[in-house]
């Protein structure tokens, strides 16, 4: 087997275990609150640096997975340590290795109690994010992604607010029990595509329609719970409530493209008939995820949850784009995706800077906090402006490409033409413009009559400085997304193709086939 | 045949059995050397423990790739019975090791090791039977052993009842078993497993009822044995009353016995019958998986927590009887394997966990763990996300392994329904982890300071993650160790 990897190195391997041997040398080696945070700090940015390669020497002229590994895991079963990336997944694992400085940075001071274990969670959260993006064996994706729930979990009930119990566990066996079902429906491709969990193996092989339809199912629900799509969202808001800024951060940046990047990478491909056929039922829960949540963040008392319902509209966007099948609208949820992280993690990240001071995220205990944070008061405005993707942000950018992609859009097995589909999402401009600037106004503006307002104090240097990398990213996308979208290009076209080739024909011949070759075998 | 070599003459054939004569003369001579040993020193408890890595020794050293036999085919020796019984070893040393500090605080009396080697011995047999005759002296020696362990604590209130209750319906299961196993033999002329499957692949089907009649009753007993529900009632009570290492011995050496005599019977007997057993099984998994997963939340006290998770991975380890192919039973020995190592670890903490008088063993006595003790609160974590079923934990792939044979059997619904409970399941091994890690400290803690039991939970501990990220070598064991059952 012919492994593309241009740096000859193992490149991927590096990305996914140096987290967590930087987390082993924090348990085992660092002594005191700050040397940890130290030490975090240095071995995120490392991380961060051994991840640019990827994007540095990444072909975009191919659309063959890159940095290629592979090594038989457990022999037994066929399962093996296999790896790469393309252009839909490389930019998620420089996006988790991204947030995670920021992550670390944030907890700076607001996390005071078990500095220690908060570190090495995150780091091994990285480790199990990276590693869902990298994989390339059915099994191997499984593991990361059931694996990052022992993290989160804990990073949610140790360090989160009051209900945090509560939100945890919420979190905890909503996502399980979606997965569980993905598992199972992974064994039964297994067995069905001839003793392999590769999943370019499972893109290949000719599955016929009904079972396309099952294992949509069994995904879908595994995948709808992360996004999370209506109606398997409650577990978002309260997770989000709960969880300490950094757990936000993450959540909202990385966890919730998971599911959408399963869609991407599972369903699409895999099952494109299948895809094909939940086309309007898909459209369907997605419209609802952009009009009817967009209305219930708009009357949020709480600014986090607010940000959160936001997050699940904007992922509605997301699941549009991937289910309209057209080169615009695929592309545009990526970058949708990847949009969405800079800005709802500096979103997060700017309740967090309040919390810090007055320890409420309630819309009302606050009002004229322009006036004692004029700074803090330009940051959030601009990151509340690229929520409501106002031309010249990043999320601008996604969301128009999904809307042009779906007009041109051509489903299969839709009745309805797509322009009222597009014209139905686009109410979201107005709808994300009402909430955020909504919020915007009773927390910022107004005049200052509040006392405990009265006592805040502008943001830090250190606060300041983890605004400024994703201001700049959330400008250079919306401004000059070409680089990012070359990225993007051919994988994405090489997905379509795929999403569009019926396997049915195929999958036919292969049951014509069945005879002639037990024959031919006698 | 093996390469040991003796310097007086020796039948051939009882080589088969050196294990088993070594464990049976080395317990009765320790009946007589306890007498001089004086009260309050831990050599019997020693010289019980070196018994077990004799037996050990000696089971690796006729481990053979062929089926050796004995008595006339009574009783046979191949990897199976050998791996099965290194299981066994392993889970009676370590409910010994478990005891040191225990049992020097309750009562101190040698007897309580002999009776564990008698118990081990009775598995042995069990394991190693070929005959339905063999199979229930073995059980009998084991289950008698067993029941006096669970009373072990005379003045104990707790301790008498769960010993009584367990024993009447131990008893009950018995006679259920000896029932079926009538039935059976009168279809088929036979005791012997081999000659039986045979026979009863040339019955008619006016025999049909008996042979029908003949499993219910046989499952039941054997069901009772492992903890199948609905004959599971007597477990969460001496679970509960038993002396904490006692639980953590009962709660896996004789399961191993009960699964390894029930693959046998599944793979010589019932090939004829496989439709009827499926259907037996089915019902009986279901039952089990619902009563386990569902009646552990709503428990409080560890012990009986622990017993429902028992009967809920018993449940899950029947896929791997349902499936009924060599991936089913690989299934099984590696769900025992790795549920052996998780269940000695979670014992040896809650051992530790013991406190002057009161025996650590109320969830509540877990509240805020991690604050005093990390390392054990890390261990524990490990565990019960390992037994939760989590990746890059064992316990992953024990699930991983039984519910793949069980698709491949073609059981998606009953896979699909196993799976679904041991998502709801987790939930309680997370309160758990909650109350470790969320909680702040309740109670002053007390531990106890024992190097043995503290190293028993580092190694399991060790255990789960080094299996969860690197299962291979475990598998490839597994599948070897069915020479001689398939």
């Amino acid at each position: 087997m012919e492994l593309h990897n241009v740096l000859d190195f193992p490149i991927l391997s590096l990305s996914i275990f140096l987290p967590l041997a930087g987390a082993l040398v924090i348990w085992l080696f660092v002594r005191g609150d700050n040397a940890v945070r130290w030490a975090a700090l240095v071995v995120s940015v490392i991380s961060f640096l051994v991840t640019l390669p990827l994007a540095l020497s990444f072909d975009t002229g191919t659309s063959h997975m890159q940095f290629e590994e592979f090594h038989p895991w457990i022999a037994a079963f066929n399962i093996n340590y296999q790896l790469g990336v393309d252009g839909i997944s490389m930019p998620f694992i420089l996006l988790t290795s991204l947030l995670t400085i920021i992550c670390i940075v944030s907890a700076w001071q607001c996390i005071q109690t078990r500095v220690k274990e908060y570190m090495i969670a995150f780091l091994v959260l990285e480790t199990t994010l990276i590693g869902v993006f990298a994989a390339l064996d059915a099994v191997l994706f499984y593991f990361f992604w059931e694996a990052l729930l022992i993290p989160m979990y804990l990073i949610i009930g140790i360090w989160g607010g009051k209900n945090r119990v509560y939100a945890t566990l919420k979190f905890f066996l909503y996502t399980l029990a979606g997965s569980v079902l993905m598992l199972i429906a992974l064994l039964a491709m297994y067995f069905k595509a001839g003793n392999t969990f590769s999943m370019l193996a499972f893109m290949d092989y000719p599955f016929d329609l009904s079972w396309q339809i099952w294992i949509f199912i069994a995904f879908f629900i595994a995948f709808a719970v992360k996004v999370p799509m209506w109606p398997v969202h409650t577990w978002l808001p309260d997770a989000h409530t709960e969880a300490p800024t950094a757990g936000s951060v993450i959540l909202a940046g990385i966890l919730l493209k998971m599911g959408a990047y399963g869609f991407l990478r599972f369903s699409l491909p895999m099952l494109p008939d299948a895809s094909q056929y939940f086309v309007p039922f898909m459209v369907a829960l997605s419209l609802v995820a952009i009009i009817y949540i967009s209305l219930v963040a708009m009357m949020q008392t709480d600014m986090k949850r607010l940000i959160a319902y936001s997050s699940i509209a904007h992922m509605g966007f997301v699941t549009l784009g991937t289910f309209m099948f057209t080169q615009a609208a695929v592309e545009g949820a990526v970058i949708g995706m990847i949009s969405h992280g800079f800005v709802a993690a500096a979103l997060f990240l700017c309740v967090g800077v309040m919390y810090d001071r007055l320890h409420t995220r309630e819309i009302g205990d606050y009002g004229g906090v322009v006036n004692v944070m004029p700074v803090f008061a330009a940051v959030m405005l601009f990151f509340c402006m690229a929520n409501v993707a106002l031309p010249g942000a990043s999320a601008f950018v996604g969301e128009i490409m999904v809307l042009i992609g779906t007009f041109e859009a051509n489903p299969v097995y839709m009745d309805v033409s797509t322009k009222w589909i597009a014209i139905a999402a686009t109410s979201s401009v107005v709808l994300s413009a009402c909430y955020t600037l909504w919020m915007y106004k009773r927390v910022v503006m107004g005049d200052l009559v509040k006392d405990s307002v009265k006592s805040m104090k502008d943001m830090t240097v250190r606060e300041f400085g983890f605004f400024v990398p994703l201001m700049a990213l959330t400008l250079w996308m919306g401004f000059y997304p070409m680089p990012f979208l070359d990225f993007l290009h051919v994988s994405v076209s090489h997905l379509i193709d795929q999403a569009t080739t019926s396997k049915l024909d195929a999958a036919a011949a292969l049951v014509q086939a069945m005879p002639v070759l037990d024959a031919a075998h006698h | 045949m093996a390469n040991v070599t003796f310097p007086f003459p020796f039948p051939e054939h009882l080589i088969t059995l050196l294990p088993e004569m070594i464990v049976a003369v080395m317990a009765m001579a320790l009946l007589l050397i306890d007498v001089f040993i004086t009260k309050g020193s831990k050599t019997t408890a020693y010289l019980a423990i070196l018994t077990t890595i004799i037996a050990a020794a000696a089971t690796v050293s006729i481990q053979s790739s062929e089926v050796l036999v004995a008595f006339y085919g009574m009783f046979v020796f191949d990897p199976f019975a050998a791996f099965s019984k290194l299981l066994i070893y392993a889970g009676t040393a370590f409910g010994m090791i478990l005891s040191l500090e225990y049992m020097k605080k309750e009562v101190n009396m040698g007897e309580y090791y002999i009776l564990m080697l008698f118990a081990m011995l009775g598995m042995m047999l069990m394991v190693s039977a070929n005959n339905f005759i063999v199979m229930y002296l073995g059980l009998e020696l084991m289950a008698l052993s067993v029941y006096v362990l669970v009373a072990y604590q005379r003045d104990v209130l707790r301790s008498n009842e769960a010993a009584l209750k367990y024993f009447i319906l131990g008893a009950l299961s018995s006679g259920m078993l000896l029932y079926g196993i009538t039935f059976l033999y009168g279809v088929t002329g036979s005791f012997n497993f081999a000659e039986m499957g045979v026979a009863l692949q040339n019955t008619d089907s006016n025999s049909h009822a008996a042979v029908m009649l003949g499993l219910v009753f046989l499952f039941a007993g054997l069901g009772f044995k492992v903890s199948m529900a609905p004959f599971h009632m007597w477990t969460p009570d001496a679970y509960e009353g038993a002396p904490t290492p006692v639980t953590a011995f009962m709660s896996v050496a004789p399961k191993v016995a009960g699964f390894a005599i029930l693959m046998r019977i599944v793979a010589d007997l019932l090939p004829a019958v496989q439709h009827e057993y499926e259907t037996i099984l089915s019902i009986l998994a279901v039952l089990t998986i619902i009563t386990g997963n569902l009646a552990a939340i709503a428990q409080r006290n560890i012990k009986r927590m622990l017993a429902y998770s028992t009967i809920g991975h018993v449940g899950f380890i029947m896929m791997g009887l349902i499936a009924g192919t060599a991936e089913g039973f690989a299934g099984i020995l590696i769900y025992m394997s790795i549920y052996l190592v998780m269940t000695m670890g979670v014992f040896a903490i809650i051992i530790l966990m013991r406190r002057d008088g009161i025996q650590g063993e109320l969830l509540d006595d877990f509240a805020g763990l991690s604050k005093v003790r990390p390392g054990y609160a890390l261990a524990m974590g490990l565990l019960m996300f390992s037994m939760a079923g989590i990746p890059f934990l064992g316990g992953f792939w024990a699930k991983y392994a039984v519910f793949m044979a069980a698709v491949e059997a073609g059981h998606l619904k009953l896979v699909l329904f196993a799976l679904l409970f041991s998502a709801i399941g987790v939930f309680y091994y997370l309160r758990v982890v909650k109350y470790i890690y969320f909680d702040d400290v309740r109670v002053e803690f007390n531990f106890v300071e024992s190097r043995p039991i503290q190293a028993t939970v580092i190694a399991a501990a060790i255990g789960v993650v080094v299996i969860g990220v690197y299962p291979g070598p475990l598998m490839t064991l597994c599948r070897q160790a069915l020479g001689g059952l398939i």
